[in-house]
């Protein structure tokens, strides 16, 4: 510690502290504009001028560090007057049109203020810089308010890795400029806003709600785009929410947020939001159904109508073809509570274990392979801990930057600030190559042998940790030999990667330990997803990876709820906490709980139950917010399936694809209008505060389901003994939780009012005491010993041939959302990215002929076809194209094959042989 | 920034040579601008591109750089450069009227380039050679203790 005095104060700081922190953290304040805790001290702006005892003139506080016996201070005349000075000079450069309602957030008046000064008088009075020059739909930017603090400059370059921002020219003629004088797209803006986040004086601005009014209130939630579990302020005015902004006490993301966590909210008002139950006419008039095909016009009613007659549709299909004719998914966008609810009125109130959700589409491979291996199937470390700790980061089949944008920033900033070292494994050179040391470039569908020709290299070179092996795993051997048959040569052949860069990989992975692997839809979404996920695992427990900081297996789940859903047993074979149906005890437990007798069968996947409609095994559907007529493999299958459902009912916020096919639309809410827990892919569970009430007759999505149950319940058919936790006569969300945390052993300590008082927590949670786990598998692997699995590659279902040359491959992209129901209803996320665009690569486009008048493609597989324009690029080699499910004209689910992974029945999306020729 | 006149290859071949011969550090960064601006006429977009994948420095603070430094441009400029220095020791000299004569002789204002390509005119400030004030430089010739009427004469020495 070196001590210091400061206005007379004795005051102690740490050696690398400044002036400038060791007074914030004596609660002594400095006046600041160009400085920020998150970004490099810059000293540009002088106003945190101090007088240091035997310094010559004044000292920036802000770069100045701490020496002992120093004595400061930081207010008096003089520092006064000079900051006076200081801020006349901006002033007067400065010129405020008075359009924004953001008075408050103003930094430079408020100092300005501070010092007796009125801004409005002294600043310019003309403008210098046309206002909004940029076309960004999402930042507005008016130079003449800029003074040139360079904290957007930093923003970019520090938090988001970007480098977008930078000044131009100098002297007086200086001004902030994008790239090389162009566009901030052009510039390759990702829009994510950090910049107007930092910004002290609105020069930078959030250009959707530039004239909003100022919030009224703000209300902390959680994001509900992806995994990453950023938190920020709702902003709310006449119950709207006006604009977002960040909170700096944000656990996973501070004042960081993606383009669609901070843009990416007006879907919430938008027009088509479902305001009223629907139901088909021919069911109100008692009629037979149209024909399979149409259902007829749909009627407004009141929930007493629709929610009966779900009642009644469901229990009488229950009762007739037994409860496991009808199919339950959940959805991994709404809360814990929810899918707790839906899992309980699967197994209590229809008996059947056929719950589900789009878990099966993304993670299941996952969820499968790492509880066979290591006993729990979720990310083992945080993000801030491989942040600042791993030495090495492996990220295979993610394209962070693009799917969870604040992570991908997390992992450019360690490459940035502690040199990480990097290395890409993907088919598809992504952003994030740019900060990668190496690029192992493998064909699609050949992980395995990507993985086990560097387990294979690192047995040749005697780099297994031993002590490792021997004291925490077992089954060692059986991987040994397996990956004997993957020598660097058949590797190289298989994957196209170069033996010698084999050997890199494993050199960097091993002389900068600790490594943490990252992986996502690129790893599991294929016929092979489980046993990719054991070579992941093998890989970590050989390299001793785990239970330590900066290391583990980090699958980065994809819904912002999907880690939750899984976690309360949304799932086919596990009650909540992952207690297997097919166990007596846990079978016993619930049973008790919830008062019935509950089946021990393993229930059908979402790829099953829907394909179960032809089989005659499904015969009812009841979906809360999901939209399988765009988001499962083979959609014109799908729909047929769904054609043939005798009775669906579908709860979602917006008519979506899917409801075509329902017979009853159960209005629900939307993220800011409701109250509940999420669960990151961190395994932090965190709240979401309602903020805005339901529109129109819309109802807590919470409510609907107990209602229905409760109906159901009432109908009779199946008997249920009052207990503890049988009943659905929740009166809060919170008192859902309170059951959870009942019968979930990993939830047990996780209550909404621990929440509520500021505590971040990550399962496990056992106990009301119990701080959570950021780290799992310390000292000691969930399951005891970490189990070595031998993965064995196969090829995938669907290689190219002669009559469908080229491999396509399917994922999404940074502006828009799975099916896009939200983010086709964001005008400013559609200006960036109005259509569907698939990735051909250069040469490709030179064979197909595709130029400025030929820009489309129609890409024809086995089960469909879709046009679409052509995105020429060399993120894409040749022989690969690159296609996104969020536009329904030309999903490229019509294309993708149903092929499943045996054991966690995940489809190969993958990996599809298609046929490409150039339309005009 | 305007339209590269020079085909993007033929400019990522001499920025390769010029990196090449003058190092890939970040204190060859002004070195190599400088060499691109004597040889291309100017750093155009796609030069800064090339540049900013060979030094791994990000395009953004390489234009900051290039836009810096008034020996250095980002505009395409003619076959030759007149500066004349607006530094006060000039001025006092006389440098206003020399001043007001190269405007008239060029017909340009500063900034500007001839629209026959001939002719870029811009300001400076110090050169460092006051004691022959008022000076002009044109591409890499002083002129010093220039008059107004020695205006055309120096002018018609460049074709």
């Amino acid at each position: 510690m070196v001590n210091l005095k400061i206005n007379g104060r004795d005051v102690q700081a740490q050696p690398e502290w400044t002036v400038l922190k060791a007074a914030q953290n004596a609660g002594i304040t400095i006046p600041t504009l160009c400085n920020h805790k998150d970004l490099s001290p810059t000293g540009a702006c002088r106003m945190c001028l101090v007088q240091v005892k035997g310094a010559r003139g004044l000292t920036t506080s802000c770069t100045t560090p701490v020496a002992e016996g120093m004595e400061v201070v930081t207010e008096n005349e003089e520092l006064a007057k000079s900051r006076r000075s200081v801020l006349k000079l901006l002033l007067s450069v400065y010129h405020d049109a008075g359009y924004a309602n953001n008075e408050a957030d103003n930094e430079l008046y408020r100092w300005a203020r501070f010092y007796d000064l009125d801004p409005k008088k002294l600043m310019s009075p003309t403008p210098r810089y046309p206002i909004d020059q940029d076309p960004n739909p999402f930042v507005f930017v008016d130079l003449n308010k800029c003074i040139l603090c360079t904290r957007c400059v930093r923003a970019c370059a520090e938090v988001q890795g970007r480098f977008v921002w930078g000044i131009s020219e100098r002297g007086f003629e200086s001004h902030l400029a994008a790239g090389m004088d162009q566009t901030m797209l052009e510039a390759r803006c990702e829009s994510c806003g950090a910049c107007v986040a930092y910004c002290p004086t609105g020069a930078l601005a959030l250009k959707p709600s530039v004239y909003a009014p100022a919030a009224e209130k703000k209300v902390t939630t959680t994001c509900n785009y992806c995994g990453v579990g950023c938190q920020f302020d709702l902003n709310v005015a006449d119950n709207q929410v006006v604009r977002v902004t960040s909170n700096p006490d944000a656990p996973a993301n501070g004042m960081h947020l993606c383009v669609k966590g901070r843009f990416g909210y007006s879907y919430v008002h938008h027009q088509d939001r479902l305001t009223k139950p629907l139901v088909r006419e021919y069911l109100l008039k008692g009629e037979a159904r149209p024909s399979k095909k149409d259902r007829g016009p749909w009627v407004e009613t009141d929930w007493d109508t629709a929610l009966n007659l779900v009642a009644e549709k469901l229990a009488k299909t229950r009762d007739t073809y037994g409860p496991d004719s009808v199919g339950v998914l959940s959805s991994a966008k709404c809360t814990n509570e929810e899918n707790y609810l839906m899992n309980k009125f699967a197994r209590q109130v229809i008996g059947t274990n056929n719950i589900d959700h789009c878990a099966r589409l993304c993670h299941a491979s996952t969820v499968a392979g790492l509880a066979t291996a290591l006993g729990s199937g979720a990310m083992t470390n945080s993000m801030k801990d491989i942040a600042e700790n791993a030495n090495s980061i492996m990220v295979i089949g993610s394209n962070t930057t693009e799917q969870h944008p604040v992570f991908g920033s997390k992992i450019r900033q360690a490459v940035l600030r502690r040199g990480v070292k990097l290395i890409v494994a993907d088919p598809r050179q992504i952003d994030l190559c740019e900060f990668a040391v190496l690029h192992l470039q493998q064909k699609p569908g050949t992980d395995i042998p990507l993985i086990n020709g560097l387990m294979n290299i690192i047995l040749e070179k005697g780099y297994v940790n031993t002590a490792f092996v021997e004291e925490r795993t077992e089954n060692f051997e059986a991987v040994v030999e397996n990956v004997k048959l993957y020598p660097p040569e058949k590797v190289s052949k298989i994957t196209g990667v170069p033996v010698e860069q084999l050997y890199q990989a494993v050199e960097i992975i091993v002389k900068n330990a600790p490594m943490a692997v990252f992986w996502a839809m690129g790893i599991t979404q294929h016929t092979v997803g489980v046993h990719n996920v054991f070579a992941l695992a093998d890989l970590q427990m050989m390299l001793g990876n785990f239970g330590i900081p900066g290391g583990g297996v980090n699958p980065l789940r994809g819904q912002n709820n999907v880690q939750g859903a899984c976690d309360m047993g949304c799932l086919v074979n596990v009650y909540p906490g992952y207690q297997a149906v097919t166990a007596e005890a846990s079978q016993r437990k619930f049973e008790e709980a919830w008062g019935t007798s509950l089946s021990n069968k393993v229930g059908k996947t979402v790829t099953e139950i829907i394909p179960g409609v032809l089989e005659g095994t499904t015969k009812a559907l009841y979906i809360l917010g999901e939209n399988p007529a765009m988001t499962d493999p083979d959609t014109n299958h799908i729909r047929h399936c769904l054609e043939e459902l005798e009775f669906f009912a579908l709860q979602d916020i917006f008519p979506t694809e899917s409801s075509a096919y329902a017979d009853v639309l159960l209005p629900g809410v939307s993220f800011v209008e409701k109250t509940g827990t999420y669960t990151s892919t961190e395994r932090r569970v965190q709240m979401l505060h309602q903020a805005v009430t339901p529109r129109g007759e819309a109802r807590q999505d919470w409510e609907i389901i107990s209602d229905l149950a409760r109906r159901i319940i009432n109908l009779g058919g199946r008997r249920i003994y009052p207990t503890p936790w049988s009943g659905w006569n929740y009166s809060s969300p919170a008192e859902i939780m309170t059951e959870i945390a009942a019968l979930t052993p990993s939830y047990g300590g996780i209550s909404h009012q621990r929440l509520d008082a500021g505590e971040s927590l990550c399962w496990p949670c056992p106990t009301p005491d119990h701080p959570g786990t950021p780290i799992l598998h310390i000292g000691k692997f969930t399951r005891g010993k970490g189990n070595f699995i031998p993965a064995i590659h196969l090829d995938p279902a669907e290689l190219p041939d002669e009559e469908y040359p080229m491999m396509l491959t399917t994922g999404r992209v940074i502006y828009h959302w799975h099916s896009g129901e939200q983010t086709r209803r964001v005008k400013e996320l559609m200006e960036v990215y109005g259509e569907a665009l698939i990735e051909v690569s250069p040469a490709d486009a030179h064979k197909l002929g595709l130029n400025k008048e030929v820009n489309k493609v129609r890409v024809t597989s086995r089960r469909g076809s879709i046009t679409a324009g052509a995105w020429v690029t060399d993120r894409v080699p040749e022989g690969l194209i690159y296609g996104n499910f969020h536009f329904p004209e030309n999903n490229i689910n019509y294309l993708t094959k149903a092929a499943l992974d045996p054991i966690a029945k995940i489809p190969e999306f993958k990996v599809t042989a298609v046929k490409v020729e150039a339309v005009a | 920034m305007a339209e590269n006149k020079y085909a993007k290859d033929e400019t990522i071949r001499l920025v390769n040579e010029i990196v090449a011969s003058t190092g890939t550090t970040r204190s060859d960064l002004i070195p190599i601008l400088q060499k691109v601006t004597n040889n291309l006429g100017y750093i155009s977009q796609d030069a800064i591109q090339q540049i900013s994948a060979l030094l791994k420095i990000p395009t953004r603070e390489i234009a900051s750089v290039a836009t810096f430094y008034r020996m250095l441009s980002t505009q395409p400029r003619g076959r030759h450069v007149v500066q004349f220095c607006e530094s006060a020791p000039c001025h006092i000299v006389g440098g206003r009227e020399v001043y007001a004569a190269l405007k008239s002789a060029l017909q340009l204002e500063p900034g500007q380039t001839s629209a026959d390509n001939k002719w870029t005119f811009i300001t400076t400030s110090c050169l460092g050679i006051c004691g022959v004030g008022p000076v002009i430089l044109i591409d890499t010739d002083i002129h010093g203790n220039v008059t107004p009427d020695q205006v055309p004469g120096i002018l018609a020495k460049y074709a």
